[in-house]
Parts: structure tokens; sequence; C-alpha cells
């Protein structure tokens, strides 16, 4: 069970980065983005674009080869992809519809719309074969009570300080404060002179380099695929809704545990031989929570139904 | 407008198709009754209450699991057979019903939720339907799936669709399975029709509309959600039950998310509230999806099966999109009964 | 006939109601004023189920109905109306009232799937009914236009016969003159007057000063989630607690 806490931790600074990522978005727009797992998987499949050496097997788009440049070049690269995709999204997509009123709803099923749209386009640039980084095999070593290999753990490290960073920066940057402000009252934010069209646009950029980021990790810990995204997803949202939805330290919290849960959950008794079914037990979790105690750990009792 | 679309797309499917256009468009025909009837039941989900039902697949598939297994069957290729079992239409009502009791089961819990809190637990829940149904193989019959059923509805075939079929050379099984789909189709707008315009239509479109007031006046808001999860839900199974049928086996890969955002882009093409929206929305949908197939083998010749079908999907998606953008009533929605503006509360 | 007793209801740290006994009289019209953010709403929320409060206890007609589900207090004949005005948007004025006016048997998925011919009967008595209320209320001539058509004063109208068609014994009307030009709420307030007379008991929260005083048998003014005065309108006119409450929070 220790050695599947290990992984958890893995799994669950995924999930972290990309529910915090979500939760931003969420906060400051309302919007649930199910797109997202698409700029997830954006910030790794530019990273293997890039990153890839020229004579690689697989060409992109059947016709293109990798770029071949060095490694962490290539992941600050793909991060700024997602963050300028991301903000365009905001400007030619939700900004417009947000002025003309549109719902809610029809922004979701826009997103649902957005996420078939672009991860099949993935499927055609990218293949749908699993690839990975170009990156040499490691051993596993101990650290403290786990066995990962060193980049895994460097990567494990990285998302804590990110999510430090992040933590600092919403609360003591002007640009922080300005995203709580409009998250817990647009009407009051736009009244105390702060933009909230800029400060969507901005967290919108910085939510998709999140979730590039959180991409990027996935492909190190595991592989590229086209449909990366959409395969945690699920268990995003349900990391974003066992820490408490609208708050990022519930969402940090809440990634962590899940992904510790759906590991260790491979160790019970009754998961023997089903181990392909370990993300139901996060889900489970996930709709538990949504009946019984919807605020999450961290959230406030905001009307769920 | 919408019968010169749905007409134009038939036409079209016979001059991109010299070859056999007819066995096309009878092919095509079926699965577009099979989906406008699954269309129809997320229809009185979204369109006539309001709820964002994004896990329909698993609906259609308790349907078809349910019915598949009662009626003689096996299991994959090395799996169990059972010789014996129900006939067709007892497996089938009780598969619809299994399939309305699995709409109460998941509601009762998630129907007070806000409806984007809906929307994920109804793909959690169809995730976790899908995740089970892959485990159950001995039940469900693994990789092979469930075969070797389908006798149990075509000894039931009528033999003047046997001859029309040898005539035009067309596969008089699934030719079965399509007409007995479009006739459920008529039962059950007929069916509908009457429930929209009845007080309990007219109760439901005010839950849509503010479920508050209807619980200030007296009327109890959750169970009305309800029985309308259970109405789609049975009518949702059905069309899984035929879609299985169409196919002449159960995969575990069939009732999967895709299924759901298929029947989602067709129910919005077709017009949200509108009855028989899904009916125009599923046959062009079905004309569009099948021509670009053809469109998408000429352009890339490199890629695999696995990306053309992507190609599919990216129009399912830029559909879904652009409708919702610049045309959420869809074919036949009424401008007036907008769902989608409506701000979730 | 309506009795409260030690509610209390704080959201994060405030205090919202905080209320010892309070007991409403069959057949009284009774105002709630107060200061914005004196609690009036979540007063009405509570008692009508929309809300939970931290404790406390309602009685309706003797009976318990601390905590119920709001459809079950409303069929139990206290019916509440909404600041803003909840009209379904999208259904017709007649179809608003009628909706109203059929009751759960009506409503059933088996007799409208059957279309029973008892059903038909009966929808042709909610019809009826309906018609004679919006003649009273004046909006009759609007029954087949879609509910979002209607002007802002047409519209707590739709609520207000929405709510009378099944002779509540009850009424909580939120704010029911908010909005409306002068010439309305004159309509308006006569209306209430009459389903006063008729034996309605009537508890009307409104920031209308001058409306409130004309009609009310009693008055009733909170503060801070508190009752600071209770009696007939000219002797809470001129309380002083009342002034003070109302000047030094800036108000009217």
């Amino acid at each position: 069970m220790i050695e599947q806490f290990g992984n958890g931790l893995l799994l669950g600074i995924i999930i972290s980065v990309a529910s915090v990522a979500l939760s931003l978005l969420y906060g400051v727009t309302r919007i649930v983005n199910f797109a997202h797992g698409e700029i997830i998987a954006l910030g790794a499949i530019m990273t293997l674009f890039f990153s890839n050496p020229i004579d690689s097997k697989i060409l992109f788009l059947d016709r293109f080869a990798p770029l071949g440049i060095n490694f962490s070049i290539s992941i600050v690269i793909a991060i700024l992809i997602c963050g300028i995709f991301g903000g365009l999204l905001e400007i030619f997509l939700f900004r417009p519809l947000r002025k003309s009123e549109v719902g809610n709803i029809a922004v979701l099923v826009v997103t649902i719309g957005l996420s078939i749209f672009f991860r099949h386009l993935y499927l055609l640039f990218a293949t749908g074969r699993v690839q990975n980084f170009p990156l040499e095999l490691e051993r596993r070593q101990t650290y403290l009570f786990f066995d990962m290999t060193p980049r895994n753990f460097q990567v494990l490290i990285a998302g804590l300080i990110v999510m430090i960073f992040i933590g600092l920066f919403l609360s003591y940057t002007k640009i922080g404060k300005a995203m709580r402000a409009v998250r817990d009252s647009n009407e009051l934010a736009n009244v105390s002179g702060i933009n909230s069209d800029n400060i969507i646009l901005f967290t919108w950029i910085a939510s998709s380099m999140l979730a590039g980021l959180a991409g990027i990790f996935q492909a190190i810990i595991n592989d590229v695929r086209y449909n990366m995204g959409f395969l945690i997803l699920l268990l995003i949202f349900a990391g974003t809704v066992l820490g408490g939805i609208g708050t990022s330290f519930g969402a940090m919290v809440g990634g962590l545990l899940i992904g510790i849960f759906v590991q260790v959950s491979v160790a019970l008794p009754f998961m023997e031989g089903h181990t392909e079914a370990k993300n139901a037990v996060a889900l489970a979790i996930m709709i538990l929570i949504l009946l019984f105690r919807p605020q999450g750990i961290f959230g406030q009792k905001e009307r769920i139904s | 407008m919408t019968i010169f679309l749905t007409t134009g797309s038939i036409y079209l499917v016979f001059i991109l198709n010299e070859e056999g256009p007819l066995r096309i468009l009878f092919n095509l025909l079926t699965f577009a009754g099979i989906y406008g009837l699954a269309a129809i039941g997320l229809n009185v989900h979204f369109g006539l209450t309001g709820l964002l039902n994004f896990g329909h697949a698993s609906f259609m598939g308790v349907g078809a699991y349910v019915t598949l297994l009662l009626i003689p069957h096996a299991a994959g290729r090395e799996g169990e057979i059972t010789d014996t079992g129900l006939t067709f239409f007892p497996a089938l009502v009780i598969g619809i019903i299994a399939a309305a009791l699995f709409g109460l089961l998941l509601g009762l819990p998630a129907i007070r939720l806000r409806g984007d809190y809906l929307a994920i637990v109804t793909i959690a829940a169809a995730e976790i339907f899908r995740l089970l149904v892959r485990d159950l193989e001995s039940v469900t019959g693994g990789v092979y799936g469930i075969i070797n059923f389908s006798e149990s509805l075509q000894i039931y075939k009528p033999e003047f669709l046997i001859n029309f079929s040898e005539r035009f050379e067309l596969n008089s099984s699934q030719m079965w399975v399509g007409l007995l789909s479009w006739i459920s189709i008529f039962i059950v707008l007929i069916l509908l029709r009457r429930l929209t315009n009845s007080p309990w239509g007219r109760a439901l479109r005010a839950v849509r509309e503010d479920e508050d007031a209807v619980r200030a006046l007296g009327k109890n808001a959750i169970w009305l959600k309800l029985q309308s999860f259970m109405l789609g839900a049975g009518i949702a199974g059905l069309a899984g039950v035929f879609l299985a049928f169409n196919y002449g086996s159960l995969q575990t890969t069939t009732f999967v998310p895709l299924l759901t955002f298929y029947v989602w882009a067709i129910m919005i093409l077709g017009g949200v509230g509108s009855l028989t929206g899904p009916i125009f929305g599923s046959i062009i949908f079905w004309v569009i999806i099948s021509e670009t197939d053809r469109l998408a083998q000429l352009i890339f010749e490199n890629a695999n099966g696995q990306q053309l079908a992507g190609v599919r999907f990216i129009l399912v998606g830029l559909l879904i999109m652009l409708l919702m953008i610049f045309r959420p009533s869809g074919l036949l929605g009424k401008k007036e009964e907008l769902l989608l503006d409506v701000k979730s509360s | 006939m309506l009795k409260v007793h030690n509610l209390r209801k704080r959201f994060g740290g405030v205090k919202a109601v905080d209320i010892d006994n309070i007991t409403f009289e069959q057949n009284q019209l009774t105002s709630i004023i107060g200061p914005n953010g004196a609690g009036k709403t979540t007063f009405f929320d509570l008692i009508s189920g929309f809300t939970e409060g931290d404790e406390g206890k309602v009685f309706l007609n003797e009976k318990n109905i601390t905590n119920s589900q709001p459809f079950s207090i409303a069929r139990q004949g206290m019916v509440r109306t909404f600041q803003l005005t909840k009209v379904f948007d999208r259904m017709t004025v007649i179809e608003n009232m009628m909706f109203s006016g059929s009751n759960t048997k009506n409503d059933s998925l088996f007799r409208s799937l059957m279309k029973l011919s008892t059903q038909k009967n009966n929808e042709n008595l909610i019809r009826e009914k309906a018609f004679e209320i919006m003649k009273d209320l004046n909006i009759d001539h609007m029954a087949d236009s879609y509910a979002r058509e209607l002007s802002g004063g047409q519209k707590k109208l739709l609520e207000l016969g929405r709510s009378i068609i099944n002779d509540p014994k009850i009424l909580l009307l939120d704010e029911p003159l908010a909005g409306v030009n002068p010439k309305l709420a004159e309509e308006i307030l006569s209306i209430i007057q009459k389903l006063s007379d008729q034996g309605i008991t009537i508890i009307m929260v409104e920031h209308n000063i001058e409306a409130v005083m004309k009609i009310s048998e009693r008055v009733v003014v909170l503060a801070e989630g508190s009752v600071i005065a209770d009696g007939n309108p000219e002797k809470v006119r001129k309380d002083p607690k009342v002034i003070e409450a109302y000047l030094g929070s800036g108000n009217e």
C-alpha cells in the first residue's frame, strides 16, 4: 500500500495543479470548462512536438516531423502556447458569449463541443498512439517512504512549489486579490474599480498555463495520449468537489487526496482483479460528497441545489 | 425549411454514392431512427424539464444489457451460453423498466443538484457504468461482447420485409430493427405530444422555468423532475436495445460518453424542446457524418481508421459549438421557448 | 394562526433573524417593515420552508411546520410570493394561472397519458376560475401572451393571481408594490385590501410606508433581525425606536 501511496502522490499532484487551474477559472468566470482536459493535453502535445527528435518515427499531422528542441525550452514554449490559447479562447469565444448574455448552460454545452472538437483534432495531429517525451529511463529510488524515479520526484516537488506560489500570489499580490474580489462578487469588484474583463482574461491565461503544466507533469509521469485530458477530467472534477468548489486551497488538497484515494484503492481487497475500475472509486466519492457535503472540505455553502 | 434540408440531405446521399445508394440510405435511416429515439428521450430531460443529463449513454446501456441478458445469448466466444430465456417483447419491457429504475436510482440523489453539478454527476455515473460493464467480463463478454442474441428479434421479421430487402439487396435484419425503431418513434411521439400538452407537461415546464415558484405554489418539484428523468431514461433504454440489435453484438465499448455527445448534438440540431426535432436532426446529422467520413477518407490518405473516426468527432464538436452559439433553437426549436439562454439558477 | 417561537438564523457571523415570539391572528392584515437588511425576506424564507433556521419553531394552525418542505407548507394553505417576481416567462399567462390552479392529482402523469375525461372537466373548471381571477386583476386580455412580455406591474399581478387561485389561508407577500408605478400600486393595494376582506390572512413585507400605513391593521418593525415595534400603524409610526432605526440606517 505504501507503494501505491507514492503513485497516489504523483497522480495527486497532476490532479492538484489541474484542479487549481479549473477552480480559479470557475471562481472568476462561473464557467465549468469541460474543455479543460484539452488544454492539459495541449501542454503535453506541444512539448512532444517541440522536443521529440527530428528523426522520430511518428509524424505530426502525417507530415511534420517534431522539432527536436531542447526539452526544457520546449516546456516553456508549450506552456506559453497554452496561455495564449486560453487568452484567445476568452477574447474570441467566451467574452462575446458573456457579453451577449448567453446563459451558463449554453456556455457549458459550448465547452463540451470545444472539448470534443479539439480532442479529435489532437488525434489527427498527434495520432492515437501512446507516445513519450524523449527522456531517459530512470530507476526508482527511495524518498522518505516512497519509491519513485528521480524525475517524478522532481515533478512532485515542482508541483508543490507551484502551488505554494499560487497560494502566495492569490493572497498577497494586487492581481491575486483582484481575482478573489471578482470571484466573490463581480458587481462589487467592478464598482471598486477593478476591470473584470482584464481579470477574467488574466485568469484564462493563468489557468491555461497551469493546465498545460499539469499536462506536462502527466506526460512525464505517464505518457502522452490524444485523450489524456479527457481521461483525468472527471478525476479533476472530483478533486475540485472534494476540496471545495471556489477555493484554490481546497482544489489543491482535494486533488492530492483524490490521487491518493484512486491509487490506494487498488490495494484494497475488493478491488482485486478490477484495478481498472479504480477511477470509479474517486467518482463514487465525488457523488457522495455532492450529496452529503456539497461544499466539500473547505468550501463555503454555495447554492448547490 | 427543415423538410427542405432533410429531403435535400437524403438526396445528397444518392448523389454522392453511385454504388448502392439505397443500401447506404437505409443503413443511415436505421441509425437515424435509433439515435432519434434516444434524442427524444434526452429531449424529455432537457427540452421539457431543463435537466442537464450528460450520462444518457448509460440509460441506453442499462436497457440494452438487461434485455439482452434475459433472452438467449452468449457472453463472448468463451463465455457462458445461455440457451433459454424470455422472448423478446417481455424482455424488452423489463429492460425499459430497468432503464427507468436506473433513472430513479441516479435521480434520487442527483436531481436536487444545480444544473452544472447535475451534469458532472451524470457523467460520473455513466463513467462508473462503463467501468463496471468493462470489468464484469463474465457477464458482458469482454472483448467480444454479448453475441448470438439476434434471433430472438429476427424470428418476428415479417415476410414482406424479407422480400423487399431481397429485391433491393438490403440487409433484412437491419431493416427490421430500423422499421421497429421508427415505429417506436411514432408511438412515443404520440404519447409525448399528449403529455406535453397536458397538465403534467405544463407542470414540468413550470419546473423548468422556476422551481422555487413551483414549490411556493404547493407542488413537489423534485418528484416531478424524477418522473421526467425516469420517462426519458426508459425511452433511452428502448433505443439502446435497438442499437444492440442493429450491431448484432453488444460490445463493452458501445455505451460510452461519445454516444451521449452524438445524442446531444442531434437534439440541439433538431431543436431543443421540439417534439419532432430529433427526427430531422438525426437524419441530417447522420447524412453529414457518413458523407464527411468519405470526404475525410479522400483528404487524409494516410490516416488510419481511428483518425478518420476522429474527423467525425471534430465535426460533431464543431456542430455543437456553432449551433449553441449561432442557432441554439436548432431546426425546429421555438425561439420564445429558447432554453439555452436560461442562466443556471 | 401562525406562531413563531425562538426563531434564529445566522449567515456566517451575521445575525439575520432573531425573534423570540410572534403570533399572527387569523384574517389580520399585517405589514412587516424595516430598513434594508433587517431580515424581512429571510423571515419569510424561514416560515415558508425555503431556509432552515438555526433554531426555533414555526406553527401553522397548531401544526408544527418547522423545516417542512416549502411545497408541503403551501399545500397547507400558506402561499408566498417573491421579491423578484417569479412568473414562468416562457409560458403564457393562462398557463401560469392554470398550473397553479391544478392540483397534484390533476397533474398526474397517468391521468395526463390516459387523457381521462375527468381531467378534461377539471381543466375547464380551472380555466374558468383562472379567468375570473384574471378579470378581477385586469390581466385577462393578456391571457395568451407569454409571461415574459408582461410589464413589471402586470407580472406582480400575475404572481398574485397565481397565489390566490387555490384559496390560500395565509398570503405572504414579499414587496408586492416594488418597482410598480403609483397608479398600479393603488390597484394592487385595493386588491390586497379586498383579499383581506374576503378572509385571507395577509402578511406583507413592504418598503412603501404610505401604502403600509393606509391598509394595515398591524405593523411589525424589524431591525437587524429583531422585532423593535409591533402594533397598530399610528402607534408604530410615532415609536422613537422605529424612527431611530430608519434614520440611523439612512433609509426612507
